[in-house]
């Protein structure tokens, strides 16, 4: 007699909803697998329509709390793209590094409160401060520094305000800039310490390949998450970040009201492992030796990886905020008055959100009014490839039983840290 | 850390949800009357989730403002303590968008960096799809709000701060215990 399964991780939904997870076996036969995933916030494509162009970022930072930069940032190029804006090396330069911010914020937080609980086997972040409280206190420390370089840059701490089409409406100091670069440097010996814990535990991520194909922005000699072309580990082809949704091919599917994605397969995959796969050889020190550390090599194909891969790329960034905001101080931070002349144009522009390639379309008038918006998030395109990891793990895993499989799916979904119910996060108590 | 505010009042919320962005709407207005309250920093913290836990660190006080679910007539607004309530959140743990302001609050606790005060004030919402517009129930209140929670950053001396406010569902502010 075979494994028989009967796995329904249904969670209410509220606004958005989370995803739900299905599988049921009977007799050593999968009958069903699916991931269950819920919209996107696609109103917020309807919301900007009819919005002045400097309306636009205010209003699509706030799809995301937690890649409120990477929605402002896309945002705003694809505006600059639409309006033929170039901006200077300073600004450039600025905005990377409040990008830097995002991503060692994002990465820490997922790594340490998400993944970390999963291989120390509790349920959350908060048991661990009595079982691990150095460890704990290293990953608050360093998610605060990513919090810090968005706060000085972005001007506040989630939803930034100083980045704007054109420029910066406010700049920071430069000793701001020199205060910044303290906490930074006192990160690495913490990132250390992170990667150590995670290396500790990584045997405990499960052993599960399935050949994927690889979605990131790639650009010549850089590890890059601002600039360049979509790069798939598929082909050698680049495609120009205005011709995006020939790479999304955006389609619906009937177990989702989510749009899902496919280019070369029947799914692909963004994220940390995605640009890891495709820009590897471009880390820098700290990064590489991280990688090395893992045994974490190009061409991974274990979605559990995803979070070793955060690691990684937490040094990266730390490593790439240090060296811009040398740059920044050795120029030295000079007034740059912001001026745009709206104009009519079709723009559209890529980042790597930490959860992975993010594009936005802007379509204006010659008053600079959106008349049509396109915003395709890293979740969104990560759905299908959810459902097509499940459907090879389920099988693979089944003969471990029920809690086994459960888990290792529960810890799948997590390790691509879907977007799925983040515009709104009211409380909803009762009184005890 | 370098000096911070003595207090700091968090806004929550999102501007675009309806009556989700009420937190944010009352933090705003607030904050152009800053100078009446001393050694205190607003913070609109959207939807930033665990990031509160920085906010926090380094504070004697801390007010949160945020739409809440209580069961409460639309409009209602009560003041409580983190410790006098439980989430009815169903958290899938998935992802790290599911933001929870008590979930905050207990790390930061547990970190020994809470402040040893925080009240958090909590408004009933009416529609929490998209909109950027409060619902006119709200709206007609928001004022009232706003005159309470400066109440509660008052100097000392100057306020009368019961257990729980409750703004009547009339928009009259009426206050009791709890």
């Amino acid at each position: 007699m075979g494994q028989t399964l009967n796995i329904d991780v249904h969670h209410i939904t509220r606004v958005e909803g989370h995803g739900n997870i299905v599988a049921r076996a009977r007799d050593g036969k999968v009958q069903k697998v699916e991931w269950q995933a819920p919209e996107a916030p696609r109103f917020f494509e309807a919301m900007v329509r009819g919005r002045r162009w400097d309306e636009i970022q205010p209003i699509v930072s706030r799809i995301c709390g937690i890649c409120s930069v990477s929605h402002s940032l896309v945002a705003i190029k694809a505006l600059e793209n639409a309006m033929g804006i170039e901006v200077s090396e300073q600004t450039d330069k600025l905005r990377l590094l409040l990008d830097c911010g995002e991503q060692l914020e994002s990465h820490v937080l997922h790594v340490g409160y998400l993944v970390a609980p999963d291989l120390l086997g509790v349920k959350s972040v908060i048991p661990l401060v009595a079982s691990h409280p150095s460890e704990v206190k290293t990953i608050v420390a360093a998610h605060r520094v990513g919090n810090a370089i968005m706060e000085v840059i972005g001007g506040r701490m989630t939803h930034p305000v100083s980045a704007v089409p054109g420029g910066f409406a406010r700049l920071p100091t430069e000793q701001q800039l020199r205060d910044l670069k303290k906490q930074i440097e006192e990160t690495v010996p913490r990132l250390e310490a992170i990667a150590g814990v995670v290396l500790s535990v990584a045997g405990k991520l499960p052993a599960f390949d399935r050949p994927t194909e690889y979605i990131a922005l790639v650009e010549p000699k850089t590890y890059t998450f601002y600039h360049g072309k979509i790069g798939s580990t598929d082909t050698r082809e680049l495609v120009d970040v205005h011709n995006f949704e020939s790479v999304a091919n955006e389609y619906v599917s009937p177990q989702s009201t989510a749009k899902w994605t496919k280019w070369h397969r029947d799914s692909y995959a963004v994220g940390a492992l995605a640009r890891f796969n495709l820009n590897a050889a471009h880390l820098r020190p700290l990064a590489a030796q991280t990688a090395k550390t893992f045994g974490l090599k190009p061409d991974c194909c274990n979605p559990y990886m995803n979070s070793v891969a955060q690691v990684v790329e937490s040094a990266q960034v730390v490593e790439h905020a240090l060296q811009l905001i040398d740059e920044l101080l050795t120029r030295g931070i000079k007034p740059e008055p912001v001026k745009v002349t709206p104009k009519a144009g079709n723009g559209a522009a890529a980042v790597e959100a930490p959860r992975g390639i993010l594009f936005h379309r802007y379509v204006f008038d010659k008053a600079g009014i959106c008349e049509r918006a396109n915003i395709c998030i890293p979740t969104g395109q990560n759905h299908a490839n959810i459902q097509k990891d499940f459907e090879a793990l389920v099988p693979a895993m089944m003969d471990r039983g029920q809690d086994y499989v459960r888990q290792a799916l529960e810890m799948l979904v997590r390790s691509y840290d879907p977007c799925i119910s983040c515009s709104t996060h009211y409380l909803d108590v009762q009184f005890v | 850390m370098s000096q911070r505010a003595e207090t700091v009042v968090i806004g929550l919320g999102n501007l675009l949800m309806g009556d989700e962005g009420v937190g944010i709407r009352i933090i705003r207005k607030l904050a152009e009357q800053e100078e009446q309250s001393p050694d205190t920093e607003f913070v609109e913290a959207g939807a930033a989730g665990m990031g509160i836990v920085h906010a926090l660190a380094g504070r004697k006080k801390a007010v949160i403002i945020d739409c809440a679910r209580m069961g409460e007539r639309p409009g209602a607004m009560l003041r409580f303590a983190p410790r006098d309530v439980a989430s009815r959140k169903a958290q899938s743990a998935y992802s790290l968008h599911e933001g929870d302001i008590l979930q905050a609050i207990e790390l930061s606790a547990r970190l020994g960096e809470c402040p040893a005060s925080v009240v958090i004030f909590g408004v009933e919402p009416v529609d929490l799809g998209p909109g950027d517009r409060l619902s006119p129930a709200l709206n007609a209140r928001l004022d009232s709000y706003v005159r309470r929670v400066a109440r509660e950053l008052a100097p000392r001396s100057a306020r009368l701060t019961p257990p729980v406010c409750i703004v009547a569902g009339d928009g009259a502010v009426s206050e009791c215990g709890h």
